[in-house]
């Protein structure tokens, strides 16, 4: 049996972050860790419609409301102690199930409710055009 | 060590705009940079889908859980809903960034200007909800492992199975724990001593035959059950918490005197459920019965002053009034499957055309705001006209 208990910390106020959604993969020329790495350059327009240029991809994309907002979950580390603060509320009838329960804690950092979608084909930037000869 | 990235300068922006032929007058001032976070944890987070009874259920600090074994697949629940948990995997990639600002938000600024944004994950999957009826019916298996056979019957040698208090149950039924506790009394479970047990039936029948006999002697079938007194004088014979429970089980709900005050309580039994109970002890375990034999039987089993009525076995028994004779057999909805179209090929199975009025008790429990009798006909049956009467079958005979 699993239990696992989600709760928004704290004050049960949430950040609020966002999605860019990509179609396929976001890859680099040779194999390194992605960490620090530039991505690209995140435009809009004066309509407020978004351009994203990655490489020499030029992307059009629409902001989107999320028809389900999303939770971002993480798991807590100290749920022991959720747990037992769990169980001290409990009426001394209802005592711990058996013990192959598992109950793990997972903590809502942030809700999103809107994202940006690049769904078409990227556009190439052709840098070098050949002059003329 | 590679050393981070320069950051960028808007030479770096206005050179890139250049190449991809774009006009920086079409383009807002302000553009963001987006980099991966030197903390870039992919695994870390878990996306879940919500819709507004979860998020206002996790906004208010109330219960949302996950639960389940691991061999049915989890669920969601909330103090009341449950949703069934699905992953969903997509060949996109999703970016999380915990901050980003859309264009409508941008402030309006006369020079460029450059701000960094970090991705602190890419995401291929999340989790989707969808709310679905609770799973009851493995409660109901569960708990007839070991029915409740009375005091002395406790630890015999066939008390075997194991009993459920209502925290090991919400660990192991798919469902939220209001409709937990609706599914259990629904099949007339009784907490008997901290678990919750269903009677076995030949022992409360025992009991409300006892019931009744003491109704009947002191006149309390017209003037109400006195439950103390009640109590107190079967209480020699069986336990106070299943005379309290049958009685419950077997008033009418609607009687609003049923509780005048903590010490003397007055309930008022069913006819309807005593009629039924009545009706059960006769079709249970005897197959068909010629139903002018059982309708006769059946009124002269009930107490004194009750009504037998057809309609009383709606959901419990079905009839097939062509045959000759004519004959009557026990078929109890609640031991039918819960799943939609399993209950549908189990129905065709036992008969194979049903109208509208012999099906609907049938298929009742099923149907959701959204989703009637006619609705779940309509998609999971064939209708054809007989004799002029609308007739459903399967869908799968030809």
């Amino acid at each position: 049996m699993v239990r696992i208990v989600i709760q928004i910390p704290g004050e049960r106020s949430c950040k609020e972050w966002a999605i860019i959604e990509l179609q396929g993969d976001l890859e680099t020329r040779h194999p390194v860790p992605l960490s620090s790495k530039f991505i690209g350059d995140l435009h809009f327009t004066h309509k407020d419609s978004p351009v994203l240029i990655i490489g020499h991809h030029i992307l059009h994309g629409k902001v989107l409301t999320l028809e389900k907002p999303l939770a971002v979950l993480t798991k807590s580390l100290d749920h022991a102690k959720h747990v037992a603060d769990d169980m001290a509320g409990e009426d001394p009838e209802v005592l711990p199930a058996a013990d192959s329960e598992v109950k793990a804690l997972y903590e809502v950092q942030a809700i999103i409710r809107k994202k940006i979608l690049f769904k078409t084909r990227p556009k190439p930037i052709i840098a070098h055009v050949p002059k003329k000869l | 060590m590679e050393s981070p990235m320069p950051a960028r300068s808007l030479s770096d922006i206005s050179c890139i705009l250049e190449f991809a032929k774009l006009d920086a007058a079409d383009l807002k001032p302000c553009v963001q940079c987006l980099y991966f976070s030197e903390h870039l944890e992919n695994d870390m987070f878990k996306l879940i889908e919500l819709d507004e009874p979860v998020l206002e259920a996790l906004q208010h600090g109330n219960k949302v859980e996950i639960r389940g074994d691991p061999s049915e697949g989890a669920v969601l629940v909330t103090d009341s809903l449950t949703y069934d948990l699905k992953e969903a995997e997509t060949s996109n990639s999703m970016l999380l960034l915990s901050q980003l600002t859309f264009g409508a938000e941008l402030q309006k600024v006369a020079d460029r200007e450059i701000a960094n944004k970090q991705v602190t994950s890419v995401v291929h999957n999340y989790y989707e909800i969808r709310p679905i009826k609770p799973r009851l019916k493995k409660l109901h298996m569960l708990l007839m492992n070991n029915p409740y056979r009375g005091p002395e019957c406790e630890g015999d040698e066939l008390d075997t199975g194991k009993n459920y208090t209502f925290r090991e149950l919400q660990s192991c039924i798919q469902a939220s724990d209001k409709e937990l506790r609706a599914g259990l009394l629904k099949m007339n479970a009784c907490d008997i001593k901290g678990k919750w047990r269903l009677l076995d039936f030949e022992f409360s029948g025992s009991v409300i035959y006892h019931i009744i006999q003491l109704c009947e002697e002191r006149n309390w079938l017209s003037e109400g059950v006195n439950m103390e007194e009640c109590c107190q004088v079967l209480g020699e014979l069986f336990p106070r918490e299943v005379i309290e429970h049958l009685v419950q089980c077997y008033s009418r709900e609607d009687d609003a005197s049923a509780e005048t005050g903590e010490s003397r309580r007055i309930y008022f039994l069913s006819e309807d459920k005593i009629c039924k109970h009545f009706a059960e002890l006769c079709l249970r375990n005897s197959g068909k019965f010629n139903l002018n034999d059982f309708l006769r039987a059946w009124q002269e089993s009930v107490p004194e002053g009750m009504k037998t009525s057809i309609s009383q076995l709606e959901g419990m028994a079905l009839m097939d009034k062509d045959s000759n004779p004519p004959v009557i057999w026990f078929y109890n909805v609640d031991e039918l499957p819960e799943e939609i179209s399993e209950r549908f090929e189990a129905l065709f199975e036992e008969k194979k055309k049903w109208s509208l009025d012999e099906i609907t008790p049938y298929v009742k429990d099923l149907t959701d705001d959204k989703t009637d009798v006619g609705a779940l006909l309509t998609k999971f049956a064939r209708a054809s006209l007989q004799q002029g009467i609308k007739m459903f079958s399967s869908r799968k005979t030809s």
